[in-house]
């Protein structure tokens, strides 16, 4: 790292920034490209077809169409780009980086392998060093603004399908976050500090320590309400084909489309990681005292993609909601669930546990 | 007209829904697994280019003009095919081709033009079942296509040599000179 650092003129702190930055970045971005061909060949097999499987790089190496997101993003790229007569422009154009930008900065807290010392200096595998006061509020904050991204995308349009679509999407996402951030008090409240540093040390490698087995309940709200963040199936309000034409991206068509598309499936993976971070652990590795960094990356990796499989292996299981059903779902179950998860660890804590 | 609505009783474990969402989870990957182990040829998805399917016997296909073994046509040109033709695809003209008489057992009419319309045919296999002497057959291919319409105006020696490459027979584009008898007369 330091060599690295006096070859392109800046100090050690700055290079590893930078690293972070293009691993973090550069690997949840592509992570969830290769995610739109997971979904498609995981739907496939769960419905007994193939899926793609033909796209070729060159035409002929086929790596089981592993290349597909490659010539969709080609495809998408050159597509024509239309904005739409009535259109809000200056919006419609700012609406899937409002989109994609905030699913992105959410992973900016998680730590995705453990904090080592080399050469007398210590580095944190995340691009925002523990202590530094937002914990694991930020992500929650910044879970709070991609109501934007929809909810601007569907009124810039200017058409009412898409607004249709981004109005009841967004008031998904604002019901369900009630009952999500109460049940990550509860577990703020057991760890004892915002910190995901913290979160993670307080679970421990032994997995009946991590928080799944303590909160169950907590995480079956998270859980559900992370899919309403999201937008995934079963509560993808923002999209329906069989009711509102499209959805809130109705107007949307080449780059700006996949950039829509592409920042649902970002969002799918820092839920991932949340996911991964709050209730298994991070990087903590069962049974392993000290792991190694590598095999914690590698375990908070398998951890992450494990979820963002679960993602994709709901969406193909469940039905969707009706939307009264989905907002009594959300006031009338989640976010009592939520409180009694959190009065109940509140007790056990006053109890002295 | 009466519809039966069947109500359903759930019982505490159903009503929570994350068992049922469990198991539900459980067949989708039960169905994923055992696609993913199924190698490719046995999955119900024929990948076209690649694989094709086995046409089954009877199946009514590409025509087939019939020859013996010597490389003569079976064809008599008797029009039989022609008239049955629902399409209208068939177009044939006979020709006389020998000077020896029927009584010493040659076939004395023959196609000298035998044309099938290929964006007309409509594989009803009613050619078929005219023909007086087998000499036209439906069978098992089903990748008729070209870039012009020209091309799919079968000539007489495009269906005699349909299936030479699947039953391994010679190609042939002119016909033989008739020197055994076809048929044996009781004189």
């Amino acid at each position: 790292m330091d060599k690295l650092a006096s070859l392109l003129h800046t100090t050690p702190a700055t290079a590893w920034m930078v690293a972070k930055l293009v691993i973090v970045f550069g690997g949840v971005f592509s992570l969830a490209a290769v995610w739109t061909w997971v979904e498609r060949r995981g739907a496939a097999m769960i419905q007994d077809r193939i899926g793609p499987n033909r796209a070729a790089l060159f035409g002929k190496i086929k790596i089981i169409g592993l290349a597909q997101p490659l010539a969709d993003g080609i495809k998408f790229f050159f597509k024509e780009d239309l904005v739409p007569h009535d259109a809000n422009k200056g919006l419609f154009w700012l609406a899937p980086f409002l989109a994609l930008v905030p699913a992105l900065m959410g992973f900016a807290v998680i730590p995705f392998g453990r904090s080592f010392v080399s050469g007398g200096q210590e580095y944190h595998l995340a691009l925002l060093d523990p202590g530094n006061g937002m914990g694991l509020l930020y992500p929650l904050a910044i879970g709070g603004m991609a109501v934007y991204g929809v909810l601007v995308a569907a009124w810039s349009s200017n058409n009412k399908w898409a607004i249709l679509g981004g109005m009841r999407s967004s008031a998904t996402m604002v019901s369900y976050e009630i009952g999500m951030s109460l049940a990550v008090v509860a577990i703020f409240m057991t760890a004892g500090g915002y910190d995901p540093s913290e979160v993670i040390k307080a679970q421990g490698h032994l997995p009946w320590a991590w928080n799944i087995v303590r909160q169950p309940l907590g995480f079956i709200v998270f859980f559900a309400c992370m899919f309403a963040e999201t937008n995934r199936l079963p509560f993808d309000f923002a999209e329906g084909e069989s009711e509102i034409v499209a959805g809130f991206n109705t107007e949307y068509g080449s780059m700006k489309f996949s950039l829509l598309a592409l920042s649902e499936y970002c969002h799918m993976m820092t839920a991932s990681a949340l996911m991964a971070t709050l209730y298994f652990g991070g990087w903590q590795v069962p049974f392993v005292q000290d792991p190694s960094v590598m095999l914690s990356v590698a375990s908070f990796l398998v951890k992450m993609l494990f979820f963002a499989w679960v993602y994709v292996w709901i969406r193909w299981t469940l039905p969707r909601f009706r939307y009264d059903q989905l907002m009594h779902l959300g006031w009338k179950a989640m976010l009592p669930m939520s409180m009694v998860n959190l009065v109940f660890h509140a007790w056990r804590m006053s109890q002295g546990h | 007209m009466g519809v039966v609505v069947k109500k359903v009783e759930l019982n505490w474990l159903d009503r929570t829904y994350v068992w049922p969402v469990m198991k539900g989870m459980g067949i989708t990957i039960r169905h994923f697994f055992r696609q993913i182990f199924t190698p490719s040829a046995k999955r119900f998805t024929i990948q076209y280019p690649d694989m094709k399917k086995e046409m089954p016997a009877g199946y009514r296909g590409l025509h087939e003009l019939k020859r013996f073994e010597d490389g003569a046509i079976k064809c008599v040109a008797c029009f039989m095919c022609q008239e049955a033709c629902p399409a209208r695809c068939i177009s044939i003209e006979a020709e006389e081709f020998s000077d020896l008489t029927f009584t010493q057992g040659f076939e004395e009419k023959r196609p000298a033009k035998f044309t099938i319309d290929m964006l007309r045919c409509i594989y009803c296999g009613m050619c078929e079942e005219a023909c007086p002497k087998d000499a036209i057959w439906l069978r098992k291919d089903y990748e008729v296509a070209a870039y012009d319409r020209l091309s799919m105006q079968f000539g007489k020696w495009d269906l005699m040599n349909t299936y030479t490459e699947a039953d391994g027979k010679e190609r042939i584009s002119q016909d033989p000179t008739p020197s055994v008898p076809r048929r044996t007369i009781a004189m």
